[in-house]
């Protein structure tokens, strides 16, 4: 308790400042009596209980600024508190409120756009400085619409003139695989299904490498993609016991939302690692399917550059010592491999690599839309004669009017029966 | 002015190597290409169409050009050299017209020399002389000024024209609606005032939809072409007047023209974002597509990772005509093959 005033009567230090009618008064809150009256001081022992004043209230600085740009003041801050940011955030965030508050349409502004306007402010700060924070946690925490949101980021954007850096993939996903609950073992995550963090983290951060290079990232939320190789990564460091986990319950597990389009994601980025499987020697012979090729997915990271490169059809083909060299290599790996190093040496002879499939993004591999042929725009010149009866035929006749006025009346007088009169 | 002191200088060395016998001023104007670039909005299109369509046979007047009075700025950016270079022509081309020029028209063959001369040279000596490089930022006001016609000669020209999708209109009818008559009378309307303040009118040839609103003034959409969209609006003023409004049509106005193409490749946005930063808007949490505001011609663009690119918000037929000619669509997209 500030100040450190102690009741006279009953020697407590429970002090509470309450105020009768308009005098403000120190009152005791175990025996109720009144150690001071009104601010101004009396005797000397009034002087010890006097309160501090925050530097808010005693100078002007508030005087000038409107209730509701305080307010909205105030949220910044607690929002930046609330998302443990660094203090350096919070100055940089107010300052872009003050700045947006100057522009005359969004002091006229609704509450509602005033309100997501404090999660812009802390977007836009976050950004600038790397720190990955995604639209969807914001809006969470404002209990904001995401439509709501966009509109009003996009205009603050453009109206205070900013340069806004992307979203920073390699720190999202250092920040959203944390918030994993998979580290330690709890009632709900069996021993099994524990992981090391450093371990899956590295792992989760190559996989999204792949995802982003192989198009997958691109156009899309990024979030999704970052959960389906996060479950991938997990799988895929004991496959033995985690195959039999499917994603919905991996998120469940580890306590996180599991967003919409992930198992798409993860669809797609397992027929990526298929494709990657091919052109491994020693997988080939396996004939690989989506489950499987988890348990390879240790060597395949390992190798993802030069995969890509000949599984893909930008690339050029690589030639047969680079094979020999990558199955050399491989054999040191650990995990479910079966090969041997002898007869690996033929199958590139022997068995060609599937054609190299073209490497773009999903939208463009699927089939195009049979769009229908547009009628041939007819060569018009915008003055020409507009004929009588072209317009009647737009007219309603007096007997269709009469009809259609008919009908409306009954179809109002058919609503308002089921109201009480 | 800068451009003058160049002049100057260029004229300064032609002087000796000028044998023929021509009015100076349009010969170095069309030469000198490579000065600070001034913005220019409007140029007579058949002169140069003309122009740059002949080509003549090659005099070798270029085999001294000194390029080292080429500015800082030019020679400091990258950007695809023949690009740069084919632009730089079309640059030069288009200043000529901000010179006086007393025999402009005589000299118009003689231009055109000179232009293809340039060209074809400059083209091979892209090597050893200055490496242009041109940024983003420079590059698009050289290609506002490319010429209306089509550049055959231009070699990055990519052969995919934007198709106009829709063309949103304008007009005045002078004269206060009576929105329920309306919507009683007329066949093709649609009107809920406690949703939207207008009808929603459509006809069928050409198929548009109008928004008619009680003070008189009517948005046309939906046409492919301004002169549909004049008819169009011209219809639907028609039948206003039948249904007994004074209407008149007044102050016809193309509002936004929307178009699309289709590249054909894959496009990096996240490297587009970085080149461009200045014009590109890309939030793959709200929005698929990255939007480029292109500042010369203005347009936006909303490119997608497909390649599909949308051109919309260009209001004039200059910058529509830009379009077609690729100058200002291919640029950015020109760049992308190269991330």
């Amino acid at each position: 308790m500030p100040g450190g005033g102690r009741c006279p009567d009953c020697g407590s230090t429970e002090l509470v400042e309450d105020s009768h009618y308009a005098q403000s008064q120190l009152v005791c809150s175990d025996c109720g009596c009144v150690v001071t009256e009104g601010v101004l001081t009396t005797t000397y022992s009034d002087e010890g209980n006097l309160r501090e004043v925050t530097y808010s209230r005693s100078t002007g600085e508030n005087e000038q600024v409107s209730r509701s740009q305080q307010r909205g003041l105030r949220r910044v801050r607690d929002l930046c508190r609330v998302l443990k940011l660094p203090p350096t955030f919070e100055d940089t965030a107010v300052a872009y409120y003050q700045q947006a508050y100057r522009h005359s349409g969004i002091r006229a502004a609704r509450l509602q756009k005033k309100e997501v306007l404090v999660g812009c402010c802390v977007l836009i700060t976050c950004r600038q400085h790397n720190w990955p924070v995604t639209m969807g946690t914001l809006c969470t925490l404002l209990y904001a619409d995401l439509d709501a949101f966009s509109g009003t980021y996009m205009q603050i954007v453009k109206l205070l003139g900013l340069d806004v850096p992307s979203l920073c993939l390699a720190d999202l996903v250092k920040t959203y695989c944390s918030s994993f609950k998979l580290f330690q073992p709890s009632p709900s995550v069996p021993a099994k299904y524990v992981e090391d963090k450093e371990k899956m983290l590295s792992r989760t951060q190559q996989l999204v490498e792949l995802a982003d290079e192989t198009w997958l990232v691109t156009g899309r939320h990024p979030l999704p993609v970052i959960t389906a190789a996060t479950f991938l990564a997990w799988q895929s460091l004991r496959p033995s016991d985690r195959l039999t986990c499917s994603l919905a319950r991996f998120c469940k597990l580890a306590n996180v939302d599991l967003p919409y389009p992930a198992s798409s994601r993860l669809q797609e980025l397992l027929a990526v690692l298929l494709r990657m499987a091919e052109q491994l020697a020693w997988l080939q012979v396996l004939k690989l399917n989506k489950r499987s090729v988890v348990k390879h997915i240790g060597d395949l990271l390992q190798h993802r550059r030069t995969l890509v490169r000949k599984a893909f059809r930008d690339g050029t083909a690589e030639t047969e010592p680079q094979e020999k060299e990558l199955q050399e290599q491989g054999q040191g790996q650990g995990q479910g491999k079966e090969e041997v190093g002898g007869s690996s040496l033929d199958l590139p002879e022997g068995k060609r690599p599937a054609s190299p499939a073209l490497l773009l993004p999903p939208c463009m591999l699927k089939p195009p839309k049979r769009t229908c042929p547009m009628p041939p725009v007819p060569m018009v010149t915008g003055d020409e004669n507009i004929s009588d009866s072209e317009i009647e035929q737009y007219l309603r006749t007096p007997q269709e009017v009469r009809d259609f006025q008919k009908a409306q009346a009954a179809s109002r007088a058919a609503m308002s029966i089921p109201h009480p009169p | 002015m800068e451009e003058e002191t160049y002049l100057e200088l260029y004229l300064d060395q032609r002087a000796a190597q000028d044998d023929l016998i021509r009015p100076r001023s349009p010969l170095p104007s069309s030469i000198v290409p490579f000065d600070v670039f001034m913005p220019n909005s409007s140029t007579p299109e058949t002169a140069f169409s003309s122009l740059l369509e002949e080509v003549e046979e090659a005099s070798g007047d270029f085999s001294s050009v000194d390029l080292s009075f080429l500015s800082d700025e030019l020679t400091q950016e990258n950007k695809d050299p023949a690009v740069a270079r084919s632009k730089r022509e079309i640059e030069e081309s288009c200043k000529t017209p901000r010179q006086p020029l007393p025999s402009e028209q005589d000299a118009g063959p003689d231009l055109n020399s000179r232009l293809s001369n340039s060209h074809s040279h400059l083209h091979p000596g892209d090597a050893d002389s200055v490496q242009p490089s041109l940024e983003k930022s420079t590059f698009l006001p050289l290609a506002s000024i490319t010429p209306m016609t089509p550049m055959t000669s231009v070699s990055e020209c990519s052969g995919t024209v934007p198709q106009l999708q829709n063309v949103v209109s304008t007009a005045n009818l002078a004269c206060k609606l009576d929105l329920k008559k309306i919507a009683l009378q007329a066949r093709n309307a649609e009107y809920n005032p406690k949703r939207f303040a207008a009808v929603i009118m459509r006809i069928r040839e050409p198929r548009t939809t109008a928004l008619i609103f009680s003070s008189g003034k009517i948005v046309c959409t939906g046409a492919r072409s301004e002169e549909q969209s004049r008819l169009a609006a011209r219809k639907f003023a028609r039948v206003i007047q039948k249904l007994g409004f004074p209407a008149r049509f007044l102050d016809f106005k193309i509002q936004n023209l929307v178009g699309s193409c289709d590249v054909r490749f894959p496009i990096r946005l996240e490297g587009l974002v970085l080149t461009h930063q200045q014009f590109c808007s890309y939030e793959p949490e709200l929005f698929p597509g990255l939007i480029y505001r292109m500042v010369n011609p203005r347009v936006v663009l909303l490119i997608f990772v497909s390649g599909k690119v949308v051109l919309t918000d260009n209001k004039t037929e200059l910058d529509r005509k830009l379009q077609n000619s690729n100058g200002g669509t291919d640029g950015p997209i020109k760049l992308l093959t190269e991330d």
